[in-house]
């Protein structure tokens, strides 16, 4: 009796174990990792499909190149340990180039300048200075670059204000609308486009973060895709393509 | 405003409603596999030795003791990655989801178990069955039917713990609706949305689940 049901429950969790595990993909298919709550640089459309800049670069640098993309929405703040861990190949989703990531993956050449700005909801009196305050409450989107740079340059130097943070820049917009947070930092390319939408947001101005290199990022091995991805940014920054996509999604 | 609102929901809604697909795969994965660990776990837990009624005892404490998202990223980053096994995001989901379930559901089974008369597994006996006969024909079919408003409490934690995969990048209706907010700004309105859509995917699963307990009912069995 005992016997029986030991084999049982053995037999029953193998069955389940191997039936599960899934198959790898074809070759040739290299999967985007995406912030897909990054309008305009990466987002969902109103049909359900990827679409943004960085989507759309990524799609013709993919067909230039002859291989297959697949764009992936991962939650930002695991995107690194996503690509580490293989779940995504490359990033192309407006990563800005810092100091720690370069140490964990490579980057392929600057595409774009990311200016860091501080908005505050339209009509009140805030401005950088008074922003940098005891008690002021900033947001800022958890995992990015102006995150880590506002804890390690004005958290770390004493700076007395609170700093909140957000999965998404939308949902840190959204506080600021819903007067839980006063300032929030984001990216100029994200402000411009939260004004476009008509949102009551105004931009306060740069708050001493430097301007970051914009790049795609890959893992540190895979030498033969980062040349490729730097090969086709060379020839799609060398077409008016380029400059078209940058118009179209209001990238300056 | 609220006709932006609007908008942005009758937008959005065959992509949150693939979303919402997505979540009812991940669910009946879940319940599945759960259930197909969870059963061989109760009888194991019922009838097995003390050895095997530790191990069970540790793995329900480890799968109920630890939160899901804990659970999920462990799984996800660390546990498959450092096997070798790069099992997508979705995958991850059903296998958290089954085996936290398994948990549940074997405490579920073995109560339904626990709760037949003793004297029907002697009965049995007596007529000559073994052990093995007398616990899968005459007290499983029972427990399973007991079992059964157990599971419909079972499916709307699952249904509701299938949005917290959204971390993980499964593109479930939480995840989506977030994407078409991202678009369109109606945070309100979209997440409402999937509120409702969540209520009446519990409301359908429970209703099927009381109907299956009325329908297979053992007419005139009171214990």
């Amino acid at each position: 009796m005992k016997k029986r049901i030991v084999a049982l429950v053995i037999c029953a969790t193998m069955v389940i174990g191997f039936g599960l595990a899934s198959a790898a993909a074809g070759d040739k298919v290299f999967i985007n990792g995406m912030d897909a709550n990054y309008p305009p640089v990466s987002f969902i459309d109103a049909k359900g499909q990827p679409d943004g800049l960085d989507i759309m670069a990524a799609n013709w640098i993919a067909k230039e190149m002859g291989f297959t993309v697949k764009h992936q929405p991962t939650d930002w703040a695991a995107i690194i340990p996503s690509l580490k861990a293989k779940k995504i190949d490359f990033i192309a989703s407006g990563m800005s180039v810092t100091p720690e990531r370069k140490e964990q993956v490579n980057f392929t050449k600057s595409y774009h300048q990311t200016i860091m700005m501080l908005v505050a909801k339209k009509g009140t009196d805030w401005n950088t200075e008074k922003a940098m305050k005891e008690g002021t409450r900033w947001g800022v989107q958890r995992g990015t670059s102006e995150a880590h740079w506002i804890e390690d340059n004005l958290l770390k130097a004493g700076k007395k204000f609170t700093l909140q943070q957000y999965d998404s820049a939308p949902l840190a917009m959204e506080d600021i609308l819903n007067g839980r947070i006063d300032v929030c930092s984001v990216s100029k390319t994200s402000a411009d486009e939260f004004i476009e939408k008509g949102m009551p947001i105004q931009i306060l101005g740069r708050y001493g973060q430097p301007d970051d290199e914009t790049a795609y990022a890959v893992r540190k091995e895979d030498t033969e895709l980062l040349n490729m991805l730097n090969e086709g940014l060379d020839r799609l920054m060398a077409t008016p393509y380029w400059q078209e996509l940058k118009d179209k999604y209001g990238v300056k | 405003m609220f006709l932006n609102g609007f908008i942005a929901v009758k937008e959005g809604l065959p992509y949150i409603i693939q979303g919402a697909l997505v979540n009812v795969v991940v669910v009946i994965g879940a319940l599945l596999l759960g259930c197909s660990i969870g059963l061989p776990m109760a009888i194991g837990q019922v009838y097995g030795g003390r050895m095997l009624r530790r191990i069970i005892g540790v793995y329900v404490w480890f799968f109920r003791g630890i939160p899901l998202l804990v659970l999920l990223f462990l799984f996800y980053f660390g546990l498959f990655s450092f096997l070798g096994l790069n099992l997508s995001a979705f995958a991850v989901a059903v296998i958290v989801l089954g085996l936290i379930s398994s948990a549940y559901q074997s405490q579920v089974i073995r109560g339904a178990i626990l709760s037949i008369p003793d004297g029907q597994l002697k009965a049995a006996r007596a007529l000559g069955m073994s052990d093995a006969r007398a616990v899968f024909f005459i007290i499983l079919p029972q427990a399973l039917r007991l079992s059964i408003p157990g599971w419909s409490n079972e499916y709307a934690i699952v249904l509701k713990d299938s949005a917290v995969t959204y971390a993980l990048g499964v593109a479930e209706m939480m995840a989506r609706a977030n994407h078409v907010a991202s678009r369109t700004y109606q945070h309100l309105h979209l997440y409402i949305a999937a509120g409702l859509i969540f209520m009446a995917l519990t409301y359908i699963g429970t209703k099927a689940l009381n109907i299956a307990h009325n329908r297979l009912k053992i007419p005139g069995y009171t214990q």
